[in-house]
């Protein structure tokens, strides 16, 4: 049943700049479950199943390479992006809760500096399916397409571009905090934010998620088999993933255009949950560019769309102290981008209390994953 | 767009609305609701027989977005360029996206009104009449 299972152990490979990782993709993805394992207090051999979100790293390798036991589940979510982060979660969740694997390994690998660069577009003679409507405009690149999101959001609700710049400074300020960080050392001023170029308008450079090298992961097991283990277990309190009808229609006819896709999400999960917005006191909202997270936390609810400009002014993101701290380990922007996964990593520690950037007296963790493309989703973590 | 940039495939479904150099909307032809872009089955009764009908021309800026990066090397020397995304007046509920052209990127603006125009291609034996914006 739903509530059986629990996080046991974090890890991660080391996190690059493109281009940077000495080891390759699957090299990184070994290291990071591996250290997963060992924090968990687990060995190998007890790893019985895999998780994860467009992978390229397959559970058929992983195993064999690294020595699991036998395997009884493994699972990849539908979806484009990282919006599959939390959904992830949620496989290792089902599986566990239903019975069908005791330890379940939840990662992600990306190494953008070895394989297909997100920042950069191919160019089809002819554009099939969705992408005819937008490729022949050089409608090509993630950025665009949130920026179209964007642009119309900001017009409806009167958001400022200082509360896209508010996202992009409280990831480098928590960055410094986080020696695990690709940022550390390198702060970044709010007149820097405004001088930076542009990529695709509202968007400057800093609104864009950077392109690294790395792999994260968790290990998800029983609450009885982490009850005599390395770390205090974290609950996953609720999950949820999916989208409104009509909200996956292509070429920005959605019904609820201009959105993150987390209304549902938000709705399912609170529910699930017995809890709202006022009962968290961290949460991690995954950043592919900054426009999105504004949107998820609206729709969220943690805020209505036009208080977004007071919502995120004045350090009330900024941990330890804010009224709600966002992205603690410096987020996609700060920390890494390794498509989100440590945005999850981080809402767990934020749980057990060894973040950089712990925030006091934490019992409800959010992780918000991939706003802007759908089925959105979102993991609540919280004590024991 | 650059020479020898991306086309869209003309397919059964997409036929009409790239091929006619007219805004061609699909309509159900079981159920009569119109849908965009058009799809090979209808989202509201799921009948997989439809017709096209044109629309005015016509329509304001939904929102748009102005590229700067080239997100590939082709379009080096083509950004900055601007991509509107358009609410029709004949069908408020259709947004259409296209290049905008006639204007300087850094004037367009939420809420301006704009006309359709057709850039004609000869591609791999298809003629594609292309979809693109103007200010009205």
């Amino acid at each position: 049943m739903h509530g059986s299972a629990v996080v046991a152990g974090v890890g991660e490979s080391a996190y690059y700049k493109r281009g940077g990782s000495p080891h390759s993709e699957f090299q990184l993805a070994c290291i990071a479950i591996r250290n997963a394992v060992a924090d968990a207090g687990l060995t190998m051999a007890d790893v019985d199943g895999f998780a994860s979100y467009m992978d390229r790293n397959e559970p058929v390798r992983l195993s064999a390479a690294l020595g699991t036991g036998d395997l009884n589940f493994t699972g990849q979510t539908f979806g484009g992006g990282g919006n599959g982060a939390g959904a992830a979660v949620t496989l290792a969740d089902m599986a566990i809760s239903a019975g069908y694997a005791e330890c379940v390994v939840v990662f992600r690998a990306l190494a953008q500096g070895q394989f297909h660069r997100y920042g950069q577009a191919g160019r089809a003679r002819r554009a099939r399916g969705r992408s005819a409507y937008t490729s022949p405009y050089g409608m090509l690149s993630a950025a665009q397409t949130c920026a179209m999101q964007t642009m119309r959001y900001m017009h409806e609700h009167g958001v400022s571009q200082d509360s896209l710049a508010e996202i992009v400074l409280a990831c480098y300020e928590h960055a410094q905090r986080n020696p695990r960080a690709v940022r550390y050392g390198t702060p970044l001023t709010r007149d820097e934010y405004h001088a930076s170029r542009m990529i695709a308008e509202p968007f400057h450079l800093y609104d864009c998620c950077p392109e690294n090298d790395g792999a994260a992961a968790i290990v998800v097991t029983t609450r009885e088999r982490a009850r005599d283990l390395a770390r205090p277990a974290v609950s996953i309190v609720a999950a949820a993933h999916g989208l409104e009808r009509r909200d996956g229609v292509a070429a920005f006819n959605e019904v609820n255009f201009p959105t993150a896709h987390h209304r549902h999400v938000g709705r399912q999960l609170w529910a699930r949950a017995g809890a709202g917005p006022a009962d968290v006191q961290v949460a991690q909202f995954y950043e592919n560019f900054t426009g999105p997270v504004l949107m998820a936390i609206a729709e969220m609810g943690f805020c209505e769309p036009a208080e977004l400009d007071e919502f995120v002014a004045n350090g009330n993101i900024v941990g330890p102290g804010g009224r709600l701290p966002i992205n603690t380990s410096g987020g996609n922007l700060g920390e890494g981008y390794i498509h989100g996964f440590g945005c999850v990593v981080e809402a767990v520690r934020q749980v057990r209390g060894d973040s950089t950037c712990q925030v006091p007296g934490v019992e409800l963790s959010l992780s918000v994953s991939g706003p802007g493309y759908a089925p959105g989703s979102a993991v609540l973590f919280g004590k024991g | 767009m650059p020479q020898d940039w991306s086309l869209p495939a003309v397919t059964p479904v997409s036929s009409a609305w790239f091929t006619s150099a007219t805004l061609a909307l699909q309509h159900c032809a079981a159920c009569g609701v119109r849908q965009h872009p058009p799809e090979e089955i209808c989202h509201s009764c799921g009948g997989m027989d439809f017709d096209y009908r044109a629309v005015a021309p016509t329509g304001t800026v939904y929102s748009y977005t102005v590229a700067h990066y080239a997100v590939n090397r082709a379009l080096a020397d083509h950004v900055p360029y601007a991509v509107v995304l358009v609410s029709l007046d004949d069908a408020p509920e259709v947004r259409v996206i296209g290049n905008i052209v006639g204007i300087d990127p850094a004037e367009v603006h939420i809420g301006m009104a704009v006309r359709a125009l057709w850039e004609r291609h000869e591609v791999d034996g298809d003629v594609v009449e292309l979809p693109l914006w103007e200010p009205a």
